[in-house]
């Protein structure tokens, strides 16, 4: 009960952020997705992902009925990371059952894993528990923010008129590309990730322009994201010598 | 495939495939070991390039509708965006920044 009261007292912050963007990610999806039952849909893919980036995208997918090779590149792409948080955090899950295992790798999240790092608990069960704890909570937040947020975009959608409603939320979509600014201008902060960005930024408008020209724009942006991240690997492999000599 | 099959296949792709990329480390160096250079150096430089590359694929998205515009291509897109960076560098707080932005967004191409 302790460990629990602890694990609760450290996830305040995240109930703000996560319920308020979720809250956000959840209207998005009901008012702009174009789908049936977004309260269900809303509630299953924010349960399944749990993933900021990814929910925002996810309506975009909905909408556009994205290739699914695009989908998965894109998951592939904005979760590699956590491929890495895994690393550190090999240690602190040894020796969790295997359930308990398999949930704590499925919540991993930027915030969850800064706690649990975070946490200041000798390495053990308690600690384990304390993961675990907040795993949960902070799952349970971000569900219950996109769930809250598509009944209230069904609901206004149900006080007035379904048109209204959108050009009353034009523009809202706005969010997640603010989304990926403010993670952009965070990891910039770090000197060695500012090359990276501005390959990964020009490859993919290069990219963009180019399919542009002979495609035009629609279909352009639906099929940029898989030549542009094989440009952008290359890239990253051609200039790894540079790159890495300009860490500091 | 309909709207639905489609749901429902993105959804449980989406998340088998999160889980796996999350549970990577664990399958591969769960007993001990280090993961090779080439690995954990394309894992440190991918999440910038990826996220800058997302930034560029939602300006894409608006590029259709300000064809339609006369005159302000990419205008009220490129000025909230600049508004929401320099905020989040100054403020250093997402929340702050993300709804200032969508706001002034949404009051740009609404007036």
């Amino acid at each position: 009960m302790k460990i629990f009261r602890l694990a609760f007292k450290d996830s305040l912050p995240v109930l703000m952020g996560y319920s308020t963007m979720g809250f956000a990610a959840g209207t998005l999806l009901a008012v702009h997705g174009g789908i049936a039952l977004p309260t269900f849909w809303g509630a299953v893919s924010s349960g399944l992902f749990i993933s900021g980036p990814l929910q925002y995208l996810f309506v975009d997918w909905v909408k556009t009925s994205l290739a699914l090779g695009s989908v998965f590149v894109i998951v592939l792409c904005v979760n590699f990371r956590y491929c890495l948080y895994g690393l550190s955090l090999l240690e602190r899950f040894r020796g969790a059952g295997f359930w308990a295992k398999f949930y704590l790798i499925m919540g991993i999240t930027d915030e969850t894993y800064a706690l649990q790092m975070n946490c200041r608990l000798p390495p053990g069960r308690q600690l384990r528990l304390y993961c675990l704890f907040l795993t949960a909570l902070d799952h349970m937040y971000w569900v219950i923010g996109v769930t809250a947020g598509t009944l209230a975009g069904s609901l206004a959608q149900n006080v007035f008129a379904p048109e209204r409603v959108q050009r009353m939320t034009a523009g809202i979509d706005f969010a997640m590309t603010a989304l990926f600014i403010v993670i952009l201008v965070d990891q910039c902060r770090e000197r060695v990730n500012r090359a990276p960005a501005l390959i990964g930024g020009m490859a993919a408008t290069a990219v963009f322009v180019a399919l542009a020209a002979v495609f035009g724009p629609v279909r352009a942006r639906a099929d940029m994201l898989i030549p542009s991240i094989v440009a952008i690997v290359a890239l990253l492999l051609v200039f790894r010598r540079r790159l890495e000599g300009g860490r500091s | 495939m309909g709207k639905t099959t489609y749901l429902i296949v993105v959804c449980c792709g989406v998340g088998v495939l999160s889980w796996c990329l999350r549970a990577v480390p664990f399958l591969l160096f769960g007993r001990k070991g280090e993961p090779p250079k080439l690995v954990s150096y394309v894992g440190r430089v991918l999440s910038p390039a990826a996220i800058a590359m997302l930034v560029v694929y939602c300006f894409a998205g608006y590029v259709q509708n300000a064809s339609s515009r006369e005159g302000a291509f990419l205008l009220p897109e490129m000025l909230a965006g600049l508004v929401t960076a320099g905020l989040q560098l100054w403020r250093r707080n997402p929340m702050l920044s993300i709804i200032v932005g969508t706001a002034l967004y949404m009051v740009l191409i609404g007036v």
